[in-house]
């Protein structure tokens, strides 16, 4: 039984190669790949240091996988939902309506809203690790810059993915997140309104911005994502896996046999693993923890406790802390800087969280140092120290509202305690990280 | 005379180009016009601007607006009566002219500065001045009198009324900035009281539009 079903797909793959001349092609393509990942990624480690880092070689994985799951519950949820917000603010639209209607009347419509939704969550996390992990590793030495540049363009891809997601369901929530973020845009100093109207639709929410959205969820960036993400894994695998340091000196020192094999089909086997997992994952949390979507959008009535999704925070705490740190030290902005709106507080805010994507974007350039441990860069892990740190003090100053309102603490009072976290934690994680990585410096190069 | 009519066309000048370079830059330029043509189609991203889409008549009287649990919820959508404003500090978050959002106050017009209050009423538009959402009163900070915006957590005091500047150099009126990053204050809508109906008076419009 197997031996035939061997030999159809045998002459199957025969009848294909004689029309599309594919096997040496593969061949190579093979060759290429087992070249490229080096087995020492996979060889046994004595290190302990090794093993404690191995799994987050994964996110990457996971975070392709999270795409292609993404990509097929996207399709079905697309056979049912109706991009159109054309209606009385608080009533529902024919967008909501869908989404209402996908989440009770379609068959496994909830599971498959679910799993998109927590998809699109976990993705972002996996996004996330990976982002931080390649950070500290220092990947983007020699050759692999192109690698780094899409893989942050991709993490931007990711951010506008989610973005756009969470507004067609045209709720409150999705409704006023989005309305803030045209805003925010709208106050990019010089280019602001232009890029609202021809991006938006319009310096403000309506039907055509939904329309707009709609278009580029669908359609405008998956063909950037399959492109960019393409190209980046390709270079991956073309280039071969940055390797860990630890790796390094058991291949120097000894040759260990491999301990998975080369990657295909060996190395695939515990990405395979982990996908199954993380499908395990996202079908409990989309069977059981699936967000209904709240009241129909109302443009007259800005919801309470009003917070983005939680890989926003940071962003929007920006927003609030540069405004108390303002308060604070009671300055004034001026109104105009050169004709334009330059010093206010949303300015600053956008200008801040602008020139930390673009520090991400352009570390292989900003970053020219051969040294690649992370332990061996004090001041570059330290920096990468105080902003995990300022993201996540950020994290908790968007919350300020809740937090007063949850432990009964005078918002005034929350505001001096958070914004104080906001600007001491990261410190107080770094100097020492920097310090105690410059003595170990000193002591091992004396 | 005969040497000026026969230009020399052997003769090799600085001008002089060949049929290979004139044919490149021929087919360079095309390519790029046609390019170039392509690209204008893209102001079709531009919205058309056909100004505010307002339906018919609109008049000025306030109406209450669609804040839930609050003791004009009943009364969403009726229009504004001066009355229902018994009580110094009872406020109301309102809708003006269909689409501008506003909130509504009776004053203590011996705190007041800057300005008095007909009938003992202030409006503001209440969009933020920093991110547009709508700012309430009395919702989130019972306790103060203020105009207060839950996304930012703008904070404008009802009782100091200063001149401010829009982008666009207008002046008007507003309740000043206390707290939070609203770059400028809450514009006021001027009031007219007729038959116990509040109503804002529309002498300067472009002044709401900041959020639009």
């Amino acid at each position: 039984m197997s031996r035939s079903l061997t030999t159809r797909i045998k002459k199957i793959y025969e009848w294909i190669d004689k029309r599309f001349l594919v096997s040496p092609l593969i061949a190579k393509a093979q060759r290429t790949i087992n070249f490229a990942l080096p087995s020492t990624l996979t060889r046994q480690n004595k290190s302990r240091i090794f093993w404690l880092t191995y799994p987050y070689y994964y996110a990457g994985a996971i975070t392709a996988f999270l795409a292609i799951l993404q990509g097929v519950t996207g399709l079905l949820l697309a056979f049912n939902y109706v991009p159109s917000a054309v209606g009385d603010p608080g009533t529902p639209t024919q967008a909501y309506l869908s989404v209402q209607n996908i989440m009770r009347t379609v068959p496994l419509g909830a599971l498959i809203r679910g799993i998109h939704q927590w998809g699109a969550n976990l993705l972002v996390a996996a996004l996330v690790i990976h982002a931080f992990w390649a950070f500290f590793r220092n990947p983007y030495r020699i050759g692999r810059e192109i690698t780094w540049f899409l893989g942050v363009i991709s993490l931007g891809l990711a951010l506008a993915y989610s973005f756009s997601g969470y507004l067609l369901p045209w709720d409150q929530l999705g409704y006023w997140a989005a309305a803030i973020s045209i805003q925010i845009m709208r106050a990019i100093p010089l280019l602001g309104d232009f890029l609202a109207k021809i991006l938006l639709g319009g310096t403000s929410l309506s039907a055509t911005t939904l329309t707009r959205i709609y278009f580029y969820h669908v359609s405008l960036l998956p063909v950037l994502a399959l492109v960019l993400v393409g190209a980046h894994m390709a270079l991956v695998i073309l280039q071969g896996v940055s390797e860990p340091e630890e790796a390094w000196k058991t291949r120097i020192e000894k040759q260990v046999a491999p301990l998975f094999g080369p990657f295909f089909p060996q190395q695939l086997l515990p990405v395979m693993i982990i996908s199954l997992v993380t499908l395990g994952v996202v079908l409990l949390l989309g069977a059981y923890a699936v967000q209904i979507p709240g009241e129909p959008a109302n443009k007259f009535l800005t919801p309470q406790f009003i917070v983005p999704e939680w890989y926003f925070l940071w962003a929007y705490g920006l927003l609030k802390w540069v405004g108390w740190i303002y308060d604070m030290v009671q300055f004034v902005p001026p109104a105009m800087v050169f004709g334009i709106d330059l010093l206010s507080a949303k300015v600053v805010g956008i200008l801040l969280a602008a020139a930390m994507f673009l520090v991400l974007l352009l570390m292989p350039i900003i970053d020219r140092g051969k040294e690649v441990r992370a332990l061996r860069r004090p001041l570059k892990t330290a920096v990468g120290v105080w902003a995990i740190g300022f993201l996540a003090t950020l994290t908790l100053y968007a919350l300020n509202e809740i937090l007063s309102a949850d432990l009964t603490i005078p918002i005034d009072n929350m505001n001096l305690i958070l914004g104080c976290t906001v600007i001491t934690i990261p410190v107080i994680a770094a100097a020492p990280t920097y310090l105690i990585l410059r003595r170990h410096l000193a002591k091992e190069t004396p | 005379m005969s040497e000026k009519s026969a230009p020399d066309f052997t003769k090799k000048s600085r001008w002089r180009i060949s049929r290979r370079q004139f044919v490149k830059a021929m087919v360079s330029l095309g390519i790029l016009g046609t390019v170039a043509s392509f690209l204008s189609l893209l102001t079709s991203l531009m919205p058309s601007s056909k100004g505010s889409q307002q339906q018919g008549q609109v008049d000025n009287v306030f109406r209450y607006g669609p804040e839930k649990g609050t003791w004009y919820s009943d009364k969403s959508g009726s229009e504004v009566r001066v009355e229902e404003f018994d009580q110094v500090g009872k406020g109301a978050g309102v809708l003006w002219r269909g689409s501008i959002p506003a909130i509504l106050i009776r004053v203590d017009e011996s705190r007041l500065r800057g300005t008095t209050a007909n009938g003992g009423l202030l409006a503001f538009a209440s969009s933020c001045t920093h991110l547009c959402c709508i700012s309430t009163w009395h919702l989130d900070r019972p306790k103060e009198d203020v105009l207060f915006c839950r996304c930012h957590d703008g904070i404008f005091d009802s009782y100091d009324i200063v001149k401010d500047v829009m982008p666009d150099g207008a002046e008007y009126l507003g309740a000043k900035v206390i707290g939070g990053p609203p770059p400028r204050a809450a514009p006021m809508i001027p009031l007219e009281i007729k038959d116990g109906k509040v109503s804002g008076v529309p002498s300067n419009l472009d002044i709401y539009s900041y959020c639009e």
